[in-house]
């Protein structure tokens, strides 16, 4: 009798989990990327449920793809700018349907058909940002820090907040060196591993989870974050400034793509045309602090949002500002350099 | 002096153990946001926690796999245990030591062969990876539990059994079954624990399509900054008391 | 005899094959995937070569692999010196309350590890607890760092697996009568004599049994420096965990997880060892 009972508890356990017969959307997203509210919104308008799981890093993202690859539980992703390039190039993408969307024209034409993904035919844009440099104004006068290369002070080692991602802290390597961060040369890569090296001892520590997080705890009080973390930070602690650097900011684009083997890819479609909606865009940048690469958004952005200068830097911020861009064969040389980077550290 | 300095020692490591856990509930009634500053009283994070529906499905899945990982694990290692007790074969000794290395394996060691053999298999990464993996490292320690409950068993019990005339089915279920019961609800409920809890190998076994409890917490974690988190520890806390308060009262009732 | 025979085959068909299917096999990859080629495309690809092993021990990752050796013994030495006088204390408290003591010890270990993770890191952070506590009091101005360090990891480490060190300590002392310390007494030793030549044997199997428990796990638990120890200080579980899940290069995971179960192997050995040493009968 009991064994029936048992054999009767695992039947529903396992049928638990398969009666899900309602659409399901399989969104992988960064970590803290996208407003409840806004997925809550499209579950109602459209019945589809939004399984949002999260990572920390275009690597991590991308071999969790390639792992799945198979069985393709995802539906929709959104690489920074270079993967995109990278994941088109090895034929990990599904083309978009731009039958299926009606608000692409939203879409600012700077950002359009850009050399990662000519003609956009894997690629929608979500969000764009930057990563400059947090200063905490409690403890580090903000006015005396202007440069990337502020951070090799000595006043302020082991107080230094460094991104967890090999392309941005190589960003800052080579721009303090005055290479291109989108540098394929390795003399170059080397030299700025050699010159991060020296920064390493006073790292307090690596994140790229929610980078604001160590100035919030106190650990850190000057370095790397993005720009939309320093928005955010801003709810619990006022005193986090953010300044565009003078060598430049990193520039980054995140994209929507769909993995080639999608199983919902009417769905996938329907969610990016959803975020395409001006409104929809302008809630998300208004919450997250990130830049919407929506024109009409922006129209209807609060002013105080749309003159934020953290999240809609001037033409003077961008001057030296640099876009990530794919570094192809070269990205291995970054990775070896990074793993000693971090090994040495 | 000699008798209270061990007492007073085994205060202090039971402070010790306790005082994060302390932290946690005061902490999930916290009304400020940040984890770093007192806000006053407030029940909003436990609002905050049944109003997320991924984080409740994600409950509900953890908790269906626990039961279906401690089910599945107790009803093999029960077998297991009657086995090893029972029958002479070749390859016992074998078999022990498989169950000793499973046992003793490092998680990811585990975690990773057991993705490896996931992808060589083509197996979808879900519910039922999640289910073989958690059955796998649950298994020894339900062996281990029974074993030890059978190892004192009166064995004239059995041939009393069998001189009646009762078949090896019948002896089993007659007889062992009853008498293994308490240690199979003991190794229910340890495996179900280790399945709720485990982090390590879930990571790499685990697809998006069902997405469990410790994997959530950990994606939080890492952000950092939710308080959701203490409110969720500080409900797991009183299921697991109530949980051991049934096992407790059971085993009490089975005594008698 | 004859009618137990398809009970038993069932029984035994069932176990083996899981084992085989689920232990044996799977571990068999991981040691073919160490000796196989990386692929920046597939994963593995085929000149089947020691690459891997030999990465293992160029002085870049030996550094983080003896960092992390190092942590996981500081924690399991921890565990051993607050653990050991714990068990003694515990095996002779009256009788009564000692199941409510070991209960009391096992709950904590039923909260979700990283939500206790979680809370030890709101204690030690530099608004934390503590040193809000401690800087209200007065007892210093500026914040003591403690967050995203070694001793972070370690205080970590040692929170979650203490548990694990007292519980076969305790079994060991609870077996240790007291009328053998009294011999070892009469027969004219010393408190210490009796500790070093008596007390100390008798409960090696246990302190093994609680090095083997906690050794292994500090090695491998990564949530816990990816919480405490702020991306600087890894965990062989660290690297496993990144090489398969970020860096995508399977061999080299699986190199150093080969390597993490020849470690294990040595210390079953030596438990193995010291248990006929001391002429138990092995159990296990």
């Amino acid at each position: 009798m009991k064994k029936v009972a048992l054999a009767a508890m695992l039947a529903v356990a396992m049928t638990g989990c398969s009666k899900q017969e309602e659409q399901v959307l399989n969104l992988y997203n960064w970590s803290e990327y996208m407003p409840q509210e806004v997925l809550e919104q499209f579950t109602e308008e459209t019945g589809i449920k939004v399984i949002y799981t999260t990572y920390d890093s275009n690597e991590a993202m991308y071999a969790r793809l390639k792992l799945l690859d198979e069985s393709s539980q995802y539906d929709l992703a959104v690489p920074s700018t270079y993967y995109v390039n990278k994941m088109r190039n090895e034929g990990l993408l599904a083309a978009i349907d731009y039958s299926q969307l009606a608000g692409f024209d939203n879409i600012d034409p700077t950002l359009v058909n850009l050399e990662i993904d000519p003609g956009n035919q894997y690629s929608v844009p979500y969000l764009w940002g930057t990563t400059g440099l947090a200063v905490n104004a409690a403890a580090i006068d903000p006015a005396q820090v202007t440069s990337w290369a502020d951070l090799w002070k000595e006043e302020y080692q082991g107080r230094i907040m460094m991104m967890n991602d090999v392309r941005e802290v190589f960003h800052v390597g080579l721009r303090v060196l005055g290479y291109s961060a989108n540098s394929t040369n390795p003399e170059e890569i080397e030299a700025a591993y050699n010159k991060l090296a020296e920064l390493m001892p006073g790292v307090r520590t690596f994140n790229s989870d929610a980078p604001r997080m160590p100035y919030l705890e106190g650990e850190t009080d000057i370095g790397m974050i993005w720009n939309g973390e320093a928005v955010m930070a801003l709810e619990d602690m006022d005193s986090l400034t953010y300044i565009y650097p003078e060598e430049g900011a990193v520039v980054w684009l995140d994209s929507f793509v769909i993995p080639k083997n999608a199983k919902n890819i009417e769905a996938a479609h329907k969610f990016i045309d959803f975020m395409l909606r001006p409104q929809v865009a302008a809630m998300i940048s208004t919450e997250i602090g990130y830049a919407t690469p929506n024109l009409p958004a922006r129209e209807l952005l609060d002013p105080a949002v749309a003159s934020d200068r953290t999240v809609y830097p001037t033409a003077e911020d961008m001057v030296n500002a640099e876009v990530q861009e794919d570094v192809g064969e070269a990205l291995l040389v970054y990775e070896k350099f990074w793993e000693m980077l971090k090994a040495g550290s | 002096m000699s008798r209270w300095l061990p007492r007073i020692y085994l205060m202090l490591v039971y402070a010790l153990l306790y005082v994060p856990i302390l932290v946690l509930i005061i902490y999930s009634f916290n009304d400020s946001r940040t984890g770093y500053r007192w806000g006053g009283w407030s029940l909003r994070w436990y609002q905050a926690l049944f109003d997320n529906h991924a984080m409740v499905q994600a409950m509900w899945n953890s908790l269906w796999l626990a039961l279906a990982a401690a089910t599945v694990s107790t009803v093999i290692g029960g077998l297991t245990a009657l086995a090893l007790h029972r029958y002479q074969f070749r390859g016992k000794q074998a078999l022990r030591g498989m169950l000793f290395v499973v046992m003793m394996s490092p998680e990811i060691v585990l975690a990773i062969s057991l993705l490896a053999m996931f992808l060589v298999v083509g197996l979808q990464l879900g519910f039922v990876s999640l289910l073989l993996a958690h059955v796998t490292f649950c298994l020894p320690f339900v062996v281990i539990t029974v074993m030890a409950r059978l190892s004192g068993l009166d064995e004239r019990l059995l041939e009393a059994a069998r001189d009646l005339g009762a078949g090896e089915f019948t002896t089993v279920r007659t007889i062992l079954v009853p008498v293994m019961m308490p240690a199979l609800l003991a190794g229910w409920l340890l495996a179900f624990t280790l399945s709720l809890d485990d982090v390590v190998v879930s990571t790499f076994v685990s697809g998006p399509s069902y997405e469990i409890l410790p994997l959530r917490i950990y994606s939080m974690v890492r952000v950092g900054l939710k308080p959701e988190v203490n409110a969720l520890g500080s409900l797991l806390l009183v299921f697991s008391l109530a949980m051991l308060v049934l096992s407790q009262f059971i085993l009490m009732r089975n005594k008698r | 005899m004859d009618e137990r025979q398809p009970f038993r085959s069932a029984v035994l068909l069932l176990v083996w094959s899981w084992l085989l299917l689920l232990v044996l096999l799977p571990n068999l990859l991981v040691i073919a995937a160490s000796f196989a080629t990386r692929d920046p495309q597939d994963f593995l690809s085929l000149p089947v070569t020691l690459e891997s092993y030999q990465r293992l021990i160029n002085p870049l990752y030996l550094g983080v692999f003896t960092h992390s050796l190092y942590m996981a013994a500081m924690t399991t030495l921890l565990c051993l010196l607050i653990g050991y006088p714990f068990a003694w204390a515990l095996s002779r408290v009256d009788k009564r309350w000692q199941t409510l003591l070991m209960i009391l010890l096992i709950v904590p270990f039923w909260t979700n590890s990283l939500v206790r993770t979680y809370a030890i890191k709101l204690l030690l952070a530099s608004n934390g607890l503590i040193n809000n506590l401690l800087q209200s009091v007065g007892l210093i101005d500026a914040p003591i760092t403690m967050l995203y360090t070694e001793g972070a990891v370690i205080a970590g480490l040692v929170y979650l697996l203490l548990p694990f060190m007292i519980l076969p300590l305790y079994t060991v002392f609870e077996d240790l009568r007291d009328d053998l310390l009294q011999a070892s007494h009469d027969l004219g030793a010393g408190r210490m004599a009796t500790f070093v030549r008596v007390v100390i044997p008798l409960t090696l199997p246990g302190v093994i049994a609680g090095v083997l428990l906690v050794l292994l796990p500090a090695m491998g638990m990564f949530y816990v420096a990816d919480v405490l120890g702020g991306a600087k200080n890894l965990l062989v579980g660290n690297v496993i965990k990144n090489q398969f899940l970020d860096a995508r290069d399977w061999p080299f995971g699986a190199a150093a997880s080969v390597l993490l179960t020849v470690a294990m192997a040595v210390l079953i050995l030596a438990y193995g060892l010291s248990r006929r040493r001391i002429g138990q009968e092995t159990v296990e």
